[in-house]
């Protein structure tokens, strides 16, 4: 494990100390997020980036046959471009790759709506987008 | 320079008339080469470029893709410049390129088709009355194929002098016309040469290389009137029609096509439907197909693509307001007709499906473009709407 990732491991849950490359806008989507998480659960002790990595790697049966996962279009690496099934590229999903990422909320908001229906055939919870979020600003 | 010009001018024309009297009237002197110049250099640059003009035009429209527009416009342009020439030089060419030198005349072209049946008679200076029919019926047919090929290019592609006047119906209807005009000058030019090697054989003229020369073994008709050309008038004359022809054309080119969609940018529709595939343009499909799609955004093609219902509801009336039945260009009259099947698709239309017949399966599936409805990655316009033939670049197939 790159020293970067394990530093997240430890580190999660603690805002404010993410090993990321997450500005002011990602923070503030963070703790939106947090913010939704302790009230959906109680027992919510942090964002973690390997969850969100499992979460980005995972495959599904729960959703749209032709999306049994977030790599579908987003590819394994994060830092390459992807591609949607109608053939156009999608920007990197790192944030070190792409740095306009996760700093809007509505826009995150949108496409968690969509991608986690596609994928997952449920909304993700708040916990999931933020897992999501860290690993993807700690990429 | 004028007088200069004309001096030489007039020594070609004194020439044509010298040759005979020297074979005639001076047997003292060396016997001239008993030729006549027949076909001067206007009726030879003439024939061997109309020639090229409509090699390239016709192989271009039958055989050649959709992208090769151009040349075949290259070579239609050429053939309507050549006759504006000719029908000049028929009047200010020498004696043989004269109109008047070949009239047609319904009982000198019974009298010559006699002698041919007799096996009588010989070799004419000029052409021959049944070579003048083929003349002119070519001459005709050609203005006809660029008339209607001009009137289809405004209908159907909207460019030209004619996109802003000519609708797409117009249009189609006209292509049958220009396509079946194009084949009868196929048809004709194989009777042409049929011709040209007949009275060849007939009359031991060469008639082929008499074109290239300009001389054939023949003598003056003595009833025939000589005439100079008049290379001066005649490029004034070319020159006029030519500017007015060409201003027109730019004055009517500018015109907005008739039926072409401009819309104003829509960024909505461009931030919300642009960012899994083209924003395709609302003419490409009916405001019947733009509903249901607007109407199944959770369950799009296999995704989830849902919007908030007050953007989704302003994007469905973006759309139907701008679908196909409000445009009339190729595209929107093409994809205007859903498949049943599948009405929210673009490429299942027959119209689609028609015009891309010849595009090979596996090259949708290229990792440059991905899948069929990916129109911008071989459609440089697609973003306009235009969808024009000479925008279509389809990208190399990359096996990895
Ligand atoms: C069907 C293709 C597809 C799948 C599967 C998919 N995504 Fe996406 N995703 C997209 C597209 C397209 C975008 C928007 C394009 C862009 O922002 O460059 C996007 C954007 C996002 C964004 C917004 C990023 C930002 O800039 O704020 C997030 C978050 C996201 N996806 C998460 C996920 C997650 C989590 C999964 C798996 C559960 C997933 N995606 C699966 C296509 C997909
Ligand atoms: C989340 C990604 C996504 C978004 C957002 C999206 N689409 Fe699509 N769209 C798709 C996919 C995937 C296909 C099917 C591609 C395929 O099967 O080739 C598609 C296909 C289409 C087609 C049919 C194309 C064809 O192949 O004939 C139309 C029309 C269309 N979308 C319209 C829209 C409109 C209008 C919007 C905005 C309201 C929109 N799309 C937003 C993903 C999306
Ligand atoms: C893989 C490349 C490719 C894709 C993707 C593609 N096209 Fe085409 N298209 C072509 C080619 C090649 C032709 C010309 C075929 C020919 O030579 O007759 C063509 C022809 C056309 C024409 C006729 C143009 C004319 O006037 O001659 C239209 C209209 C058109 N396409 C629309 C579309 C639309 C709309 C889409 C997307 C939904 C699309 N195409 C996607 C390759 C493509």
């Amino acid at each position: 494990m790159k020293p970067a990732l394990l530093a997240a491991v430890v580190l999660a849950g603690t805002l404010g100390t993410l090993p990321s490359h997450a500005g002011p806008t990602q923070t503030a989507v963070l703790e939106t997020y947090a913010a939704q998480a302790k009230v959906a659960e109680p027992g919510f002790a942090g964002f973690s980036v390997e969850r969100g990595k499992a979460l980005f790697l995972g495959r599904f049966t729960t959703g749209k046959p032709d999306t049994p996962s977030c790599t579908t279009c987003h590819t394994t690496d994060p830092r390459k471009e992807g591609q949607t099934r109608a053939g156009k590229v999608i920007g990197p999903m790192a944030l070190s790759a792409k740095p306009d990422r996760y700093g809007v909320l509505a826009e995150a908001e949108k496409w968690f709506a969509r991608n986690c229906d596609s994928v997952l055939g449920r909304a993700c919870t708040p916990r999931e987008k933020g897992d999501f979020i860290s690993f993807m600003v700690s990429q | 320079m004028q007088p200069r010009a004309t001096a030489r001018l007039l020594l070609i024309g004194d020439r044509l008339v010298n040759i005979e009297r020297r074979s005639t009237d001076n047997p003292g002197r060396p016997p001239a080469p008993p030729t006549l110049l027949v076909w001067d250099w206007g009726v030879r640059v003439f024939h061997w470029a109309l020639l090229a003009a409509v090699l390239l035009a016709s192989g271009t429209g039958f055989l050649a893709p959709a992208n090769w527009l151009n040349a075949h416009l290259i070579g239609g342009t050429a053939i309507v410049a050549l006759l504006g020439f000719r029908l000049v030089w028929g009047w200010n060419g020498s004696t043989y390129a004269r109109f008047a030198s070949f009239a047609l005349r319904a009982p000198r072209i019974v009298m010559h088709l006699r002698e041919i049946a007799s096996g009588r008679g010989a070799g004419e200076p000029g052409h021959n009355p049944v070579g003048a029919v083929m003349v002119y019926v070519l001459l005709a047919l050609l203005g006809l194929i660029s008339l209607t090929g001009l009137v289809v290019l405004g209908g159907v592609v909207k460019q030209g002098p004619l996109a802003g006047l000519t609708s797409y119906a117009v249009g189609r209807q006209w292509r049958g016309a220009h396509e079946a005009l194009a084949i009868g000058l196929l048809v004709l030019i194989v009777g042409h040469l049929a011709g040209v090697v007949f009275e060849s054989l007939r009359t031991g003229e060469n008639l082929a290389l008499a074109m290239l020369t300009g001389r054939k073994h023949v003598r003056a008709v003595p009833g025939v009137v000589p005439h100079r050309a008049h290379p001066g008038r005649a490029a004034l004359l070319c020159a006029a029609i030519g500017l007015v022809a060409l201003l027109g054309s730019v004055r009517l080119a500018a015109l907005p096509g008739l039926g072409v969609p401009v819309l104003a940018p829509e960024p909505l529709y461009a931030r919300e439907c642009g960012s899994c595939h083209l924003a395709y343009p609302p003419s490409l499909a009916s405001a019947a197909s733009w509903t249901t799609v607007m109407a199944g955004l959770t369950d799009h093609f296999g995704e989830n693509a849902e919007l908030d219902a007050a953007s989704a509801a302003q994007l469905r009336s973006w759309l139907v307001a701008h679908a196909s039945e409000t445009a009339d260009t190729r595209v929107a009259n093409l994809m205007r007709v859903a498949d049943p099947a599948s009405p929210q698709r673009i490429t299942t239309t027959p119209g689609w499906r028609r015009v891309h017949g010849d595009v090979p399966e596996s090259l949708f599936r290229a990792p440059k473009v991905g899948a069929k409805g990916a129109c911008a990655a071989c459609h440089e316009d697609a973003a306009t709407a235009r969808f024009d033939p000479q925008a279509i670049a389809v990208p190399k197939e990359t096996n990895p």
